[in-house]
């Protein structure tokens, strides 16, 4: 394994795995194990190199299993592996695309954006973050989009919000937008487009177990319809996603995600 | 000099209370040993600490001693810490650099026959304060403008009630009505008891007050479909059903009067089957409009759709007189038609008894059925309906023949409601209707500010009653707005967004409302809006979520210096442990307030640490306690359903739940954590509690130095690549 960081506790690592790169399409997904006593965590697959075989991963450290992968040194590895999982997304030649990409999620769109450009389709990227210093993968966005934008939460570097991009949509003819980020910024994002009834998909990454359509724990509500993250997606129709379902769904085990944290950092003391 | 980043220099006052403290614990020998307590510049021992004597000497020392903490041991803060901020602020200390130690309602007061364990624990509990003041903010207070402007929604005779006082006191209000006419309810009724006014006749008057009153601004036909902001400044966007631009307007508070709609018993008793059998609103119509043939007999069946094992299992409350009521006009109408009324049980509360005697000595048949047993409405063949019912005092069953049954059916909350409901971000009960914050104390408000709730919205009630709780809630509302401000204490949810994560976790747990996520995660706190319960830092998995004034690093430094001193042997070297008790501070805290005042005894061995809600209470702060050498933990709260912060405490039960899981993994058996739940009044329970729970440690004995070995792995049957 080797690890780049993008910003603080935002980390793009690429994994030595052969067969998983050479199956891959952009959209999929790994599931990961760093041991034995390890969760199993889905990834968003953000690159691969077919040659040397390596898999890029990103991941921002936001409990147990994410900070104990960002504290592994280059060179380490893990227990497994799992992948690709999911459904390819979508990609045509749509026209205009506009990628939008939130937080640690930018590294996985970028991989869709490039190729949607490869397809023939002019690409809009925007990249956004909370804040100026968790912008990420900035430079390969903008070599591989045929314009960006950027936008943050507290306006510290470019747009404040996404609001902007109602006069975007206003402004010129949108073929298909892919957004993929937190689940409030993709909420957001098709509820712009909604009204101008334009395609827009989102990227699902809900808490999963198997990642292979046996434990439901994934389930979003689509159109009304249940629907399986892991084998139905990740890629699904944004204006009609159950959102507010989704993110309480996320944080169904909140306290156990705390604890586990926790325990793990602290409770070594006890021992 | 700011004095957070200063050097601390604590000043302790410590308070015999007369004989109440300096009978019972050794006070000269806790100032001794204050004195030597990190940072601890000054400590003095006092009479009453709350004299005027008492109160000079502390503006005094902070002068002399330039002490930037203050810590006052005596009673519980509940009722004294708002007079030793206000000294500390007339001594040019900010309040928030004030600390309490509650030495008489949880140390002298239960311990009164061991002075030796009550003066070990006083010192104990000056400790903590100590170790929490060092660590203290100051904070500043902010005061927030309040639009003086209601918005009244819906109007029927509640909210037309509402609007009127209000409006009477010259405030701006604005009243929304989703129909095309103002009445509600009372424009379908017909007679009232017990004036018997005709309901349209009330309607007419109260409609022509709000026509002439300058100061409302009615909007009929229209939804409040959005509602953003806080008290004093709520921004609600209104669509009207003959536009297609919706109204944004401005208002400081927000009353709920939707109201509530007859439950229609679809598939009942033959209802929407036969037109002969109606509810007790469609007779209302019928006699309203002068429509009703005579009927012969007439039977009335009560609790129709209401008080059942599942879903609508309340007493709608109203049916019982609404019925006695109906019969009394058919008999006033046609005194020759039979009327039967069959019953589970009559609840003519109050005037309404009189009532009920009269109908049952006069004109009305009376047979109580049982609901194992429902009656049985059956047609003919001439159409007439027979109704079988088994009368539960003849031990038999009966078969009435009548022309027109009429179904009491309950009040039920509409699908306009469960949509405001949403929109205002205000709950509803198990019942469906809206939910008030406390039954007793506060029974026409929210738990959020500034949004109020009267008449059938907020349950089943007859118009005596709706029109009353409009009185107080417009009262209610009143208040902030004739003050013009609000002044907001400083104990609120703040973030740290260099380490925040963008989980959401916070905005998901606020019950409150009060934490705005942006698109990319950046979570904002509106200080208006929040409670100060701490549910939000305790779920935040980086710590990056803080509350004012119980932020981690304060509530730490408290539990890390209870135990310091690692004694957990009693003079003849026999285990005596040392047990931490984070409690609410309402009502759990009140309850150990109670059990002193009460002078209920219970062992020596609890130390209290106040915190907002069970809620704020943190795996962090749990796991901590246990690290420092506690023999046990225990989280206490307000009763459930009970919280001050909606469900704080359901959400500390689940976090002892999972905590108990886990924490035989770390060596520590999972009865040294418990969790129990008391209400203000209840001293002795709490003492119980606490009774109970030494006991369980004592059985446990101590800590073992050397835990157990891990439990084993866990086998994983996931598939490999």
């Amino acid at each position: 394994m080797s690890k780049r960081s993008l910003a603080p506790h935002i980390n793009l690592f690429d994994f030595s795995a052969r067969e998983v790169a050479a199956k891959t399409k952009p959209g999929q997904f790994v599931i990961v194990r760093i041991d034995e006593d390890g969760e199993r965590i889905p990834l968003t697959i953000a690159n691969v190199d077919t040659e040397i075989g390596t898999v890029a991963v990103a991941c921002h450290e936001v409990g147990k299993t994410t900070t104990q992968l960002g504290r592994l040194k280059e060179g380490d590895s893990i227990l497994d592996l799992l992948g690709p999982l999911g459904k390819p997304a979508r990609i045509e030649k749509f026209g205009t695309v506009i990628c939008v990409g939130g937080g640690v999620m930018t590294a996985p769109l970028h991989f869709q954006a490039k190729a949607f450009r490869d397809a023939g389709n002019n690409v809009i990227g925007i990249v956004g973050a909370t804040t100026k210093d968790h912008l990420i993968f900035l430079d390969e966005m903008g070599k591989t989009c045929n314009e960006l934008y950027v936008a943050t939460d507290d306006g510290t570097e470019g747009y404040k919000g996404i609001d902007f991009l109602k006069d975007l949509l206003r402004e010129r003819k949108i073929d298909r937008v892919v957004a993929e980020g937190p689940i409030l910024m993709m909420k957001a994002v098709s509820d712009l487009t909604r009204q101008d009834g334009i395609p827009t998909v989102v990227d699902l990454i809900p808490i999963m177990v198997d990642g292979m359509g046996m434990c439901g724990a994934c389930r979003v509500t689509v159109g009304g319809k249940i629907l399986f993250a892991c084998v139905d997606g990740l890629e699904f129709d944004g204006h009609q996603v159950d959102f507010d379902e989704l993110l309480a769904r996320l944080k169904m085990y909140t306290p156990q995600e705390k604890l586990a944290y926790v325990f793990w950092e602290e409770g070594e003391k006890l021992r | 000099m700011e004095a957070s980043k200063a050097e601390p220099r604590i000043g302790v006052f410590i308070c015999r209370c007369g004989f109440n403290i300096g009978g019972v614990v050794d006070v000269p020998a806790v100032a001794e040993y204050a004195k030597t307590l990190p940072h601890v510049v000054f400590a003095e021992e006092g009479l009453y600490t709350c004299s005027s004597a008492g109160l000079d000497s502390i503006k005094k020392e902070i002068e002399k001693f330039k002490l930037n903490r203050v810590i006052v041991a005596s009673c519980t803060p509940a009722t004294h810490e708002g007079l030793f901020q206000k000294t500390c602020e007339e001594a040019g200390l900010n309040k928030y650099l004030f600390e309490m130690a509650n030495i008489r309602e949880q140390c002298s007061w239960v311990h009164m026959r061991l002075p030796a364990e009550a003066t070990e624990k006083a010192k104990d509990l000056i400790r903590m304060a100590a170790a929490k003041a060092s660590y203290l903010e100051p904070q500043t207070e902010t005061e927030l403008d309040i639009t003086p402007s209601a918005l009244v929604i819906g109007g029927g005779i509640t909210g037309i009630t509402a609007t009127l006082s209000l409006a009477r006191q010259g405030f701006q209000v604005h009243l929304v009505e989703k129909e095309a006419r103002l009445g509600g309810m009372l424009k379908h009724l017909y007679k009232l008891q017990p004036t018997e006014r005709e309901a349209a006749e009330i309607l007419r008057e109260a409609i022509a007050a709000v026509k002439a009153n300058s100061n409302i601004c009615l909007h009929t036909s229209t939804h409040v479909t959005q509602v953003s902001g806080f008290i004093g400044n709520f921004n609600a966007t209104l669509q009207s059903n003959n536009s297609s631009q919706a109204e944004r307007i401005k208002a400081g508070t927000i009353i709920v009067a939707t109201g509530a709609e007859e439950f229609k018993p679809t598939g009942l008793y033959g209802y929407k089957e036969n037109q002969n059998v109606v509810t007790q609103l469609d007779l209302e119509q019928l006699l309203r409009n002068g429509n009703l043939k005579k009927p012969e007999k007439v039977v009335m069946i009560q609790c129709v759709g209401a008080r059942e094992r599942t879903g609508r299992t309340y007493c709608s409350r109203i049916c019982c007189q609404v019925a006695l009521n109906n019969a009394f006009q058919l008999k006033k109408l046609y005194p020759n038609t039979d009327v039967t009324i069959l019953f589970r049980d009559i609840q003519t509360y109050g005037e309404n008894e009189h009532f009920y005697k009269e109908a049952r000595d006069n004109f009305v048949n009376f047979i109580r059925y049982d609901p194992n047993r429902p009656p049985k409405v059956t047609t003919g063949p001439d159409g007439n309906l027979l109704v079988t019912v088994y009368d539960t005092y003849l031990g038999a069953e009966i078969e009435l023949e009548s022309n027109l049954v009429v179904l009491s059916t309950p009040l039920v909350q509409h699908e306009d409601g469960k949509k405001l409901s949403s929109v205002l971000k205000v709950p509803l009960g198990a019942d469906g209707f809206f939910f008030e914050v406390h039954p007793k104390l506060r029974p026409v408000e929210f738990a959020s500010e500034g949004i109020y709730v009267c008449g059938t919205a907020h349950g089943p009630k007859d118009v005596v009653e709706s029109v009353s709780q409009a009185y107080a809630a417009a009262s209610k509302a009143s208040i902030p707005m004739a003050a013009g401000k609000i002044k907001a204490g400083a104990v609120k949810a703040s973030v740290n967004t260099e380490i925040c994560v963008n989980c959401d976790a916070c905005v998901v747990s606020c019950a409150f409302n009060a934490i705005e996520a942006s698109p990319f995660g950046l979570p904002r706190v509106i200080e208006a809006n929040c409670k100060g319960c701490g549910v939000c830092a305790s779920e935040c998995p980086m710590g990056a979520m803080q509350l004012k004034q119980f932020k981690d690093d304060q509530i730490i430094a408290a539990i890390e210096a209870l135990f310091k001193t690692g004694e957990h042997k009693d003079a003849k070297g026999d285990f005596k442990p040392v047990i931490l008790c984070f409690a609410c501070q309402w009502c759990s805290y009140a309850a150990a307030d109670l059990a002193g005042v009460s002078r209920i005894q219970y062992p020596p061995n609890v130390r209290v640490l106040r915190v907002p809600c069970s809620g704020r209470v943190d795996v962090l702060h749990v796991l901590k306690a246990f690290q420092s050498g506690a023999d046990g933990v225990v989280i206490t709260g307000c009763l459930i359903g009970d919280c001050h912060y909606i469900d704080g405490n359901v959400k500390a039960k689940e976090r002892v739940d999972v905590m108990k899981k886990s924490m035989e993994s770390l060596g520590i058996d999972q009865k040294r954590l418990e969790i129990g739940f008391a209400s203000s009044s209840e001293g002795q329970k709490f003492a119980t509690m606490m009774t109970d729970f030494v006991k369980q440690i004592e059985k446990l004995g101590p800590r073992p130095s050397r835990p157990k070995p891990r439990s084993e792995k866990l086998v994983h049957d996931s598939v490999k690549t």
